[in-house]
């Protein structure tokens, strides 16, 4: 089969197009023939070793497909089951071997691609607006980087349950798309203080709660712009990692909450995964989550889905179809 | 009339009689005739300077007494009334002054000590259990200094809405103490981990809220005790601030959240003040 594999951590360069041997399951994986994998940030993080990952490997944690195999104690798939998942590394090849209670189960009116498309971004966005923070109608939300892969899943959610969206973006296009997915105000940072804005948006009230996933450049106003007993979720760093904070901070900003959930730990057990992939299908099935499939890539072009995603040249999903 | 004064911050010795005259309200105030005062940590905490407040001031945030004047625009209380309150300093002395929306009537049935030794511990295991982490039955609650002035009321009340109290305290007359309050498991943490003994009662699962008025000294350990997605609710330091903390050992340990909550933002409001007072002082009355 054909595969990309990283034989040393670097640039885009270092993944290579390779022939490889199908893979065998163990006892309790599955084989699966991808259809579509998902490319994420992530997979930048395990190419160039700022995550580390015994070498070599195939990149890629996030895919959808069909069973080919089974090993000897599988009983959940069997061949032919339509799967998806996020998590076991490999995607980025024609076919995978995977521990089976890592793959959920996708409903006819998904279609692979979308399925792969909403499994790391779709469950993070549900996860933080159904969970982390419990989002109420007529509550106000600040979502940060509001036009990226999260962001604008995240802010569809939070405008079906009826939550104020206040978003911000980096330009124009991007408040764009921000705005059709339901946000109420657009604050373009690079023109605008968000700290400001949000004062004057929410009447000096402050947001019930902000989801920031970029750390570093937003995190000290984040916490000025909250209402007392509001909570920050700081889900990602994009910006650069928050340093270490007091928290006598928190007291004297208004008894405020913060937490750093990472998705790992809210589909911890089988049934958490399961509900939650399947409320992120049905909201895809019933037309109320819109994923933006718009780069698609053959396999081979890796290299390029990465630039282009360094290079935030792009916007929604990037997939590589096998 | 008397007063302690605090001239300049420092030790117990910066407190000293003093004559001053009785304060005069301001228009929407009233000034009070202090039956009983209550004596908190964060009163050392303004008379040491840790926290700020100008120079000099009367110690004394809670206590309780009778009404004696009011301001021209007052319209909740009037002369006479028994009124209890928090959050006022000034209260080391035989008249304090207040914003008359600061004070809630104390029903016939409370004593003024029970009304002013309830004001801060009780209002704060108030909103502590039902509001900074919304405790559930069934649910386990670390309490650390379960046998202290917030500890014991905390206790009880989480063990009213039926959670599983696991305490922390210093001695065996402490446990003592805790376990009168209602703790189902009581650690003495100079004798034992009490991270380890977490583990061991909750079977390596941990709990899903701690309560931490200690701070310094129990933080570390905290982030080991909780379950995945657990609340830690710092509402204290006796043992000195936390040193600053990297956010990502929240996600490390386990998506963990984290307060560093005050009373003043859980009596905000007028409405949210009188309800929780009036929810505490029926807590007294009818003896739970």
């Amino acid at each position: 089969m054909k595969a990309i594999q990283v034989k040393q951590v670097g640039g885009p360069e270092a993944m290579e197009v390779v022939e490889l041997p199908i893979p065998q399951p163990k006892a309790n994986e599955a084989v699966v023939k991808l259809a579509a994998s998902g490319v994420n940030f992530i997979d930048v993080y395990h190419r160039e070793g700022r995550y580390k990952v015994a070498l070599p490997f195939i990149p890629g944690q996030e895919g959808a497909g069909v069973v080919t195999e089974v090993g000897a104690e599988v009983k959940s798939v069997k061949a032919g089951d339509r799967v998806a998942w996020s998590g076991p590394l490999g995607s980025y090849a024609e076919y995978a071997a995977l521990p089976v209670d890592r793959l959920v189960p996708i409903p006819h009116s998904v279609s692979d691609q979308q399925a792969a498309a909403a499994m790391l971004q779709g469950m993070t966005a549900h996860y933080l607006s159904h969970d982390t923070f419990p989002l109420k109608k007529g509550e106000t939300a600040l979502v940060h980087a509001a036009a990226g892969g999260v962001g604008l899943l995240l802010v569809q959610m939070a405008h079906n349950i009826g939550a104020r969206v206040i978003a911000t973006v980096s330009n124009e296009a991007k408040a764009n798309l921000a705005s059709e997915a339901g946000a109420d105000e657009i604050i373009l940072y690079t023109h605008a203080d968000f700290e400001v804005e949000t004062k004057r948006l929410t009447g000096g009230k402050g947001v019930d709660v902000v989801y920031d996933s970029v750390g570093k450049t937003t995190f000290d106003k984040g916490l000025n712009i909250l209402r007392p007993r509001g909570m920050m979720v700081l889900f990602g760093g994009s910006s650069g990692a928050v340093p270490p904070f007091d928290l006598i901070t928190l007291s004297h900003k208004g008894s405020l909450y913060v937490t750093r959930p990472t998705l790992a730990n809210y589909i911890a057990t089988r049934q958490d995964l399961l509900a939650r992939s399947s409320a992120v299908f049905n909201m895809v099935a019933a037309g109320k989550l819109k994923l933006r499939i718009e780069h698609t890539y053959p396999l081979a072009e890796a290299q390029r889905a990465h630039r282009e995603l360094e290079g935030r040249k792009t916007t929604g999903k990037l997939l590589l179809i096998p | 009339m008397k007063a302690i004064r605090v001239q300049h911050t420092g030790g117990p010795e910066v407190m000293e009689l003093e004559e001053v005259p009785v304060p005069k309200p301001k228009p929407a105030e009233a000034v009070v005739k202090v039956a009983v005062a209550g004596v908190n940590s964060i009163d050392g905490y303004f008379r040491d300077g840790r926290f700020r407040t100008p120079l000099p001031f009367i110690p004394g945030q809670e206590g309780a007494g009778v009404v004696v004047e009011v301001g021209a625009q007052a319209k909740t209380v009037k002369v006479g009334d028994r009124v209890a309150w928090s959050g006022v300093l000034g209260s080391y002395a035989e008249f304090v002054v207040s914003p008359e929306e600061h004070l809630v009537p104390v029903p016939e049935s409370i004593s003024d000590e029970q009304a002013a030794a309830s004001m801060v511990h009780g209002l704060t295991a108030h909103y502590l259990v039902n509001d900074a982490h919304k405790l559930k039955a069934g649910e386990t609650a670390l309490v650390h200094a379960a046998a202290g002035g917030v500890g014991l009321l905390l206790v009880q009340m989480a063990r009213a809405i039926g959670a599983r109290v696991i305490g922390t305290v210093s001695s065996d007359e402490k446990a003592q103490l805790a376990r009168e309050a209602g703790a189902n498991e009581v650690i003495v943490f100079t004798r034992n981990d009490f991270e380890a003994e977490v583990k061991r009662l909750t079977e390596g699962k941990g709990v899903e809220v701690v309560y931490d008025g200690v701070g310094k000294a129990t933080f570390e350990k905290n982030l080991n005790v909780m379950r995945l997605r657990g609340m830690l609710v710092l509402y204290g330091m006796s043992s000195g601030p936390v040193l600053p903390v990297d956010p990502a050992r929240l996600s490390e340990k386990g998506s963990l959240y984290m307060a560093r909550t005050t009373l003043a933002h859980f009596t905000a409001t007028r409405a949210e003040l009188l309800a929780r007072t009036s929810a505490l002082f029926d807590m007294i009355a009818d003896g739970s």
